[in-house]
């Protein structure tokens, strides 16, 4: 039991902030957002760090790190606002493709992890909601191996800048995970900014070619889902972090009736109900972290615990900010807002606070607890 | 980073369980599970036992017989101690007094009154709050005059916890009025036996004489009494308060109090009930995150490496999850909640219970349980303490 992070952890978490205090600054970030946000400029920019090899495996051209490490870089991405896929293309992707067949490995790995490719998850259908276990999008076999995809994919993350997608479909026996390519015949790609400064896009398939990811499709889409929450929960550590420190900044500076406002009880209190959101999302962020590597009963009761957690106090920490900005909390213009946005779709990514509420309560054990 | 104990931290865990489940009273034990009524000789005698074992005072360094156990083990010892359902250990003792006489107080003291404490025999009480004296501590009146060798100690204490059984209380009295309201209070042992001392019970919501006040007239305390130096009192309260960390966040309790939550909701047919269901799932979340925080600062504190200000999220937390836990218990019977019988929650009481025997407690501990945001430094004030460390 020790929470405490490495010399090399530490120095992970230095290089990013480096990165993000010297080329992504607001005014960056706001001029993306407003031309449409498109990141793939700030994407590559990270796999020159390297960071998009960080969940890559040694063998194929990454550097092998685990889910505390993807955990300190997405808490600085958040800190920093920054609004590339990464956890969609650098930890989401090589985690779904983990069970790939060893040629499909070999061709995409090296290629995530030097970020000369994008790779998506793209599962969400109008009907299925936050569920894993339902997609309409049919899969046929093409002979020789090979399969067609017939069917729609709603808000794939960064979908009209990707170069692949990883699509779950039902084969009539089960969901299985496919790789689609951005170029492949019969799909229809439709792009569309997202409130969050960034981008996404719904995907139509017909008649579609597709290779074969994995045939235990829930099982593989529950696994990289799990990443994706873990990266999602520790953004909004980041976000949250840097948000209530912005806030606390402002109540500081800013004066009404002679005096800071951050003389005032009402707000302060405020501020601690916030910091509290804040710690127990962070206590939370390093259970989801921590308990990635469990069987999967253990590791989706864990993950869906954090997100719920993690959801209430994005939403408290967010919404709570803004109002205690005022009227410059409401701007375009200000960046509090923009952290507010974030941490706001961010809840909804991976499933919301009440779908997952719904999977702690189905998955309730008699005993209670961190280790239970 | 790393989730799980090591294997020693394991190994430690289960001598402690072994050892718990071998020497924990089963109609002691039975009470705590049912939340049945402890009088005075169930809580000593637990600490007798544990007395006897060296582990009353289990916070404490090795040089005064203590266990000298780290952050962490004196976690497991609690968490094994409340899943067991043994009684929470009455701190007034050996968690508060304790460690004041141990840095503060003389080599005398020491001897005097640190063995009685461990052994579990002499039953010690707080005198912190006045009627006038609440949020506000610093502006406490009870007097304590010196005359030669002696004090004599004049006001009136109140909220005193279980005061009824106190042989000994430490008290913080004002020895004098100049300057700043905390600089004039002083750290004073008073023995209870003692001439001009009275104890009134005060009845509380469950119907219950949890607390009492505690008058003082005349008191003669004799000067060997005083802790460390006259008018630094405050200063010894003060670390008493740094003293007390994670514990405050009862976060074991909690979680033996949701199993036990569970059970209850499962008999009263709400489990299956989703709307209520999932306010459980909601409460285990809470549950576990507060464990989480508690971990960290644990975890902090044995490396010395990140040290957490949580102390007041841990109290406010803490004392809201003991608050809701109880409130959905007393949901959970319904209208059973409703009748108020204290011979009911008396363990081996051969009466017609109504409804069923787990309902009788269930209001009592709710309403029982809104102390918890009320005392140890109001909610509101901890609130006030969070966002100093944040707003300076």
């Amino acid at each position: 039991m020790d929470f405490d992070f490495t010399d090399d952890q530490i120095s992970l978490r230095d290089a990013v902030q480096r990165w993000v205090d010297k080329g992504f600054s607001f005014e960056r970030r706001h001029g993306i957002a407003k031309a449409g946000g498109r990141t793939r400029d700030v994407y590559a920019e990270l796999g020159e760090l390297g960071l998009t090899g960080l969940a890559v495996p040694e063998s194929h051209g990454g550097m092998g790190f685990g889910p505390v490490e993807a955990m300190v870089v997405m808490e600085e991405l958040g800190r920093g606002l920054v609004n590339a896929p990464y956890a969609q293309g650098a930890l989401v992707a090589p985690a779904l493709l983990a069970a790939a067949p060893e040629a499909l490995r070999r061709q995409w790995m090296p290629k995530i992890a030097d970020a000369s490719a994008l790779v998506v998850l793209a599962h969400q259908e109008r009907a299925a909601r936050y569920r894993l276990d339902q997609a309409a999008t049919r899969a046929a076999p093409a002979g020789g191996g090979a399969w067609t995809l017939d069917g729609a994919k709603s808000v794939v993350p960064a979908g009209d800048e990707a170069d692949a997608y990883i699509v779950p479909a039902h084969t009539g026996n089960g969901i299985h995970l496919f790789l689609v390519e951005r170029g492949a015949k019969g799909l229809a790609v439709t792009g569309y900014p997202t409130h969050d400064g960034a981008r996404a896009a719904e995907l139509k398939l017909a008649a579609t070619p597709a290779a074969l990811i994995a045939e235990d499709g829930v099982g593989q889409l529950e696994r990289g889902v799990d990443t994706g929450i873990a990266a999602a929960c520790a953004e909004g550590v980041g976000l949250m972090d840097r948000l209530l420190l912005l806030t606390a900044e402002y109540l500081n500076t800013r004066k009404q009736f002679g005096v800071p406002i951050a003389s005032f009880q009402a707000l302060r209190h405020r501020i601690a109900d916030a910091k509290m959101e804040l710690e127990l999302g962070r206590s939370m962020s390093y259970y989801a972290t921590l308990k990635l590597g469990e069987a999967a009963d253990a590791r989706r009761r864990a993950l869906s615990q954090a997100k719920v957690q993690l959801g209430r106090s994005m939403r408290y920490v967010g919404q709570q900010c803004v109002q205690l900005h005022g009227g410059i909390g409401v701007t375009d213009e200000y960046v509090g807002s923009h952290y507010f946005k974030r941490l706001t779709l961010l809840e909804t990514t991976f499933g919301d606070t009440l779908h997952h509420l719904g999977e702690v309560s189905a998955r309730m054990q008699n005993t209670a607890g961190v280790f239970a | 980073m790393d989730l799980n104990f090591t294997p020693e931290e394991l190994a430690f865990r289960a001598e402690i369980r072994a050892w718990v489940a071998e020497n924990l009273p089963k109609e002691i034990s039975h009470k705590v599970h049912n939340a049945l009524r402890l009088s005075r000789d169930d809580l000593q005698r637990w600490a007798r036992i544990l007395g006897k074992k060296g582990w009353h005072g289990w916070a404490w360094p090795r040089q005064f017989g203590g266990p000298g156990w780290n952050a962490v083990q004196r976690h497991l010892f609690e968490e094994e101690c409340a899943l067991a359902g043994a009684p929470r250990i009455v701190p007034f003792g050996p968690v508060m007094v304790a460690p004041v006489i141990m840095a503060f107080g003389s080599p005398d003291q020491q001897r005097r009154h640190l063995p009685g404490i461990m052994s579990g025999d002499v039953w010690w009480s707080q005198g912190y709050s006045e009627p006038g004296a609440g949020s506000d501590l610093a502006s406490l009146k009870t007097r304590a005059e010196r005359r030669g060798d002696y004090y004599v100690v004049n006001g009136q204490k109140t909220w005193t916890t279980l005061a009824q059984h106190g042989d000994w209380i430490f008290c913080l009295v004002r020895t004098s009025t100049e300057g700043k309201p905390q600089t004039g209070i002083s750290f004073l042992l008073i023995d209870m036996k003692s001439p001009g001392v009275s104890v009134r019970p005060i009845v509380m919501l469950d119907g219950e004489p949890e607390v009492n006040e505690v008058f003082f007239d005349n008191v003669e305390v004799p000067a060997d009494n005083l802790v460390g130096e006259e008018n630094k009192g405050w200063t010894y309260a003060k670390y008493l308060l740094s003293h007390e960390r994670t514990n405050i966040a009862d976060v074991n309790r909690a979680k033996r109090e949701l199993e036990r939550l569970k059970r209850i909701a499962k008999a009263e047919g709400v489990w299956d009930d989703a709307r209520f269901r999932d306010q459980i799932a909601l409460l285990e979340v809470d549950i576990v995150a507060l464990e989480m925080m508690v971990l960290r600062v644990l975890s902090g504190e044995r490396s010395g490496k990140q040290s957490l200000d949580v102390a007041g999220l841990l109290k406010i937390r803490g004392s809201e999850i003991s608050q809701r836990y109880t409130e959905l218990m007393m949901l959970a019977a319904g209208p059973y909640a409703a009748p108020f019988r204290q011979e009911a929650m008396e363990a081996g009481w051969q009466g017609e219970h109504v409804g069923a025997a787990h309902l009788a407690p269930l209001a009592g501990s709710y309403f029982n349980m809104r102390k918890t945001t009320i005392y140890g430094g109001s909610n509101e004030v901890q609130r006030n303490i969070v966002a100093q460390t944040v707003l300076g």
